[in-house]
């Protein structure tokens, strides 16, 4: 086993596809020379070559586009946005071309393109850098969504991303690309739809994602002084979703939390709610607790960041209230 | 440059096919046999036409609203384009698509497209494609005056200029963006006077005239081909219909119009085809009977086929998936 | 009353030059500002009324209501009440109707084509063009403020047209005894057989050139004659050349940025109204001033004549010239 950051083994993912399949380019806003503004691509222009990793002019709409018909016609492209934020602004592309073509062609064509999403609070970068918007991209039959919380899963994810014939959204927290963790010394793919049980338990599920899932873990650990044993699911992928693992364990704890860090209103916790209560009600002994951020922009000070953005304490009273 | 009797006779029937189909579609429509939204490009022919006639199947097109024209310039089927405009499962896009998603990947159409300006982008990945593949295929990207001010199309002409991508932009100015009149919507006469601002050529043309426009197009894809980089070629044209089937058109004037009317693409060539003694009007006729035969194929072909299975509407959203029906 | 007409036309960017060669237009927003330049110009020095011919893109409206609103507007600006084509009959029109109310000086804004139009309808009226495009002969590329101000010299009627103006040559084109048009400078005869994109730019389907005047500082297809013989605008004469395979070879700018090698394969000079019978053998198409004009079939007979009946061109400098040598411009 090596370690690798989540960062690193991203980079590692686009690395071993690259390498292994010459349709496989990178395009997006200082992606080359400067290794992209979270240094993720740093270096694969030199293996690569400026051809195959492709800084953009700051062109957001033209970015997805292009990834759309270079999908289109042969080409596997890995697109990144810098922000998340800034997918609103290459929404039409993603939205109403890229997942919806193949539907729209009658199935006669298939779109292989990664969009790369850096999303996600903390470091103070105020409204218009720290959403997270899966809930707009779940929402949107076509596009399948994943998001590791691991360097482990953010490796072999991508792989089967890059892999997937259609297209994906990446979403990638920027407070964990510097996490370290263990990863398989042989880059192997993780399927999409596969969700992974990072802490089992017996008394609650808490489904968390992202950055979210090492702040349950560390809410677990102080439930455990107490006795209390949690169960944590990470999704892993938002869509296809992996209901079965995420219901057996609801149905072995009888309760749930749901942790995110998206604005809770509308957010993907809520159709994750709506799914446990419409499907499993019969296995709930308490009503579903969704834990996400308040419903405002995300602020720039430190200390109204962090009362807006949930953290353990948040999960720790989240998990009481239904014990 | 030689005008062959091959071209002008393929010219000829390309630009006389879309005009009856079209005209067969405002029938069907208005008989209530098409359903949907219909955006005609009735008068717009010699474009379409006098572009596609200089590129080959491994070409790409991106399209747009007013497709069907574009399809047709570029050798789709008439049958399944019909089939499709009925909804029928022999259609194009299995009944999911209906006019303004036509395709025909084999053919290199990379689907007409319901958004204003949204093929622009995607013609640019297109043509980064072909480049990256070693391949010389040119991609034409078709859009209206209303598109050209959309965001798309300024972010594509400057990535395609950056990057020299073997893309024709071909701006099919009909004056009007939807009711809006072009000297309402901008600032500018001649759209072609935009690639000026991106660094590449521009020029425009009479859309209604075929041999000018493929006598630019020509130059254009021979550019586009021998990696020289983008073009834009803005093609002065009038849609003789509403924006789509049933608009009243009360934004614009009859005489308007009729003046376009008057200029009239198809008359034009086959004045010129009869007067250069190229081909006599029994052959003009013959050909006119020909398409004549195919349209009233495709139009039983679109009716005589099936529906498709209502449980089908949840396939093809993904590769792998099928998402979930309904028990009714 | 001092009065100056201006015809601007706004069709640029139809030309394929701009793809085929480097070439480059003056596009319409700035032909506004031209056109602001020499109202501003010509009102400082005495002209109070200015005729601007209508336009699709209403370059003149723009141009006079833009400097009222900013209050620099002193001459009386009138727009033409005319019909519009948006096609080259609009400028015959502003041009007969500037001549009827008796504007000093016509400044137009466009290329050989534009000035061909013009040319085509004005008696006596002296013409000042100034060049919106890479391809010109005819006008120049001047600055508006200076023609403005050479416009006012001329229409001030102080001097003499003789002093300030050429009489132009031009070529008649004549099918049977019918004048069907007129070139300024050239008239192409080429084996394409249709108008299509209107520029003539592809040198190998040329047989035939007629010239009025030739110079090796000038482009297009006078400068292949320019390069063989200098033919004045002021010379009694004018050229014929017949290109083919065999022959002498010279090099000459047939287009911006396009220096070809080109066979003279009979050289001619013309005498004023000395008649150039010519029978085609093929179908083809005369290119007058750079623009495919006139479709041409097998066995059509055309005459070319030139003649000292095109307009009184303003020769700019030597107006400036007599302006400052009288104190035109001393204030008094």
């Amino acid at each position: 086993m090596r370690q690798l950051t989540y960062a690193e083994a991203i980079r590692e993912a686009i690395r071993n596809e690259m390498r292994r399949d010459p349709r496989v380019f990178i395009l997006g806003e200082d992606v080359g020379k400067f290794g992209g503004c979270f240094g993720v691509t740093q270096g694969l222009i030199d293996e690569f070559g400026e051809e195959l990793v492709r800084d953009t002019p700051i062109s957001e709409e033209a970015i997805a586009g292009v990834a759309v018909g270079a999908a289109a016609t042969g080409m596997r492209p890995i697109a990144e946005i810098m922000f998340m934020d800034f997918v609103t602004v290459a929404m039409d592309q993603l939205v109403n071309q890229a997942a919806k073509m193949r539907y729209m062609f009658g199935g006669k064509i298939s779109l292989p393109m990664v969009i790369r999403l850096p999303e996600g609070g903390g470091l103070q970068a105020a409204a218009q850098h720290s959403q997270c918007l899966e809930a707009w991209l779940t929402h949107v039959p076509g596009i399948k969504v994943v998001y590791p919380s691991t360097p482990k899963d953010a490796l072999g994810l991508l792989i089967s991303s890059i892999r997937d014939d259609n297209p994906v959204a990446f979403i990638e927290h920027k407070l964990l690309y510097n996490l370290k963790g263990e990863v398989p010394d042989e880059n192997e793919p993780i399927p999409l739809g596969v969700a992974d049980v990072k802490r089992p338990g017996k008394d609650v599920t808490i489904v968390a994602t992202g950055l979210m899932v090492h702040k349950a873990l560390n809410a677990a650990k102080e439930l455990e002084k107490e006795g209390i044993e949690a169960e944590i699911v990470d999704p892993r992928t938002l869509f296809p979703l992996d209901k079965e693992t995420i219901f057996n364990s609801v149905k072995k704890t009888h309760k749930v939390v749901i942790v995110t860090e998206e604005v809770k209103r509308g957010g993907w916790g809520g159709e994750l709610a709506a799914l446990i209560a419409e499907e499993i009600f019969d296995y709930l002994d308490a009503q579903i607790v969704r834990i996400g951020s308040l419903n405002v922009p995300i602020p720039f000070t430190t200390v109204l960041e962090n009362y807006v953005i949930p953290n353990e304490i948040d999960i720790i009273n989240g998990v009481k209230s239904i014990l | 440059m030689e005008l062959t009797k091959e071209l002008l006779l393929n010219m000829y029937t390309k630009m006389n096919k879309i005009r009856k189909f079209e005209e067969r579609v405002a029938e069907l429509f208005a008989q209530g046999k098409i359903l949907g939204f219909v955006h005609l490009y009735i008068g717009e022919e010699a474009t379409a036409v006098g572009i596609c006639e200089n590129l080959t199947d491994k070409d790409y097109i991106t399209s747009t609203h007013r497709g069907h024209g574009h399809l047709i310039a570029k050798g789709g089927d008439l049958k399944f384009m019909m089939a499709e405009l009925y909804g029928k499962a022999t259609g194009y896009c299995k009944g999911k698509g209906g006019s303004m998603h036509i395709a025909d990947v084999q053919k290199g159409i990379l689907g007409a497209n319901g958004i204003v300006g949204g093929g622009l982008p995607i013609a640019c990945g297109a043509g980064l494609s072909a480049k990256l593949r070693r391949t010389d295929q040119v991609t034409v990207c078709f859009f209206g005056d209303g598109a050209s001010n959309q965001g798309t199309f300024h972010e594509a002409l400057n990535i395609a200029s950056i990057w020299k991508l073997p893309v024709v932009f071909v701006c099919e100015n009909n004056l009007y963006g939807i009711s809006m009149r072009q000297d309402r919507h901008q600032a500018i006469a001649d759209i072609a006077d935009r690639a000026m601002a991106y660094g590449f050529p521009g020029v425009t043309v009479d859309g209604n005239d075929v041999l000018a426009v493929y006598e630019a197009a020509r130059e254009a894809v021979k550019r586009a081909r021998e990696g020289a980089g983008p073009t834009l070629i803005e093609c002065k044209t009038y849609r003789w219909r509403g924006h789509f089937e049933g608009d009243p058109t009360v934004y614009r004037p009859k005489e308007e119009v009729e003046e376009w009317m008057a200029r009239d693409p198809i008359p034009r060539l086959a004045r010129y085809i009869l007067d250069n003694n190229i081909a006599t009007e029994e052959e003009l006729k013959e050909i006119e009977n020909n398409i004549i035969r195919e349209l009233e194929e495709a139009v039983r072909f679109a009716e005589e086929s099936p529906y498709p299975e209502e449980t089908s509407a949840v396939e093809d959203v993904y590769t792998d998936l099928v998402e979930e029906g309904r028990v009714r | 009353m001092r009065k100056i007409g201006i015809i601007a036309n706004p069709a640029s960017g139809k030309d394929i030059r701009r793809l085929v060669a480097h070439a480059t237009i003056v596009d319409n927003n700035e032909k506004v500002n031209i056109v602001k330049r020499i109202i501003l110009a010509s009102q400082e020095l005495g002209i109070e009324k200015i005729y601007i011919m209508a336009d699709t893109f209403n370059i003149g409206y723009k141009a006079a209501s833009n400097l009222a609103y900013l209050k620099q507007l002193k001459a009386d600006v009138e727009i033409l009440d005319m019909p519009l084509t948006a096609g080259f009959k609009d400028s015959m029109v502003a041009a007969s109707m500037m001549e009827e109310k008796g504007v000093g000086c016509i400044v137009s804004l466009g290329g050989d084509g534009t000035n061909r139009a013009i040319a085509k309808v004005i008696k006596d009226t002296p013409l000042l063009p100034i060049s919106t495009g890479t391809n010109n002969v005819y006008p120049s590329m001047i600055e508006g403020t200076v023609a403005g101000i050479a416009a006012a010299v001329v229409a001030s009627g102080l001097f003499d047209k003789a002093a300030t103006c050429n009489k132009n040559k031009r070529i008649e084109i004549y099918k049977g005894r019918e004048l069907v048009d007129i070139a300024l400078i050239d008239a192409v005869i080429s084996k394409e057989s249709f108008i299509g994109a209107k520029a003539i730019w592809d040198p190998k389907s040329v047989t035939d050139i007629f010239v009025t005047r030739a110079h090796p500082a000038s482009i297009g297809f006078s400068s292949i004659v320019g390069y063989k013989e200098i033919i004045d605008d002021g010379d009694d004469v004018g050229a014929h050349v017949q290109l083919g395979a065999e022959g002498e070879t010279i090099l000459a700018p047939i287009a911006p940025g396009v220096v070809r090698e080109i066979n003279i394969k009979k050289f001619n000079l013309l005498k004023l109204d000395e008649d150039y019978i010519y029978n085609a053998e093929n179908r083809g198409i005369i290119a007058l001033d750079g623009e495919r004009e006139i479709p041409v079939r097998a066995g059509d007979c055309i005459l070319f004549r030139i003649s000292r009946n095109g307009p009184y061109q303003v020769d700019i400098r030597r107006t400036l010239e007599i302006a400052q040598k009288s104190n035109f411009f001393r204030k008094v």
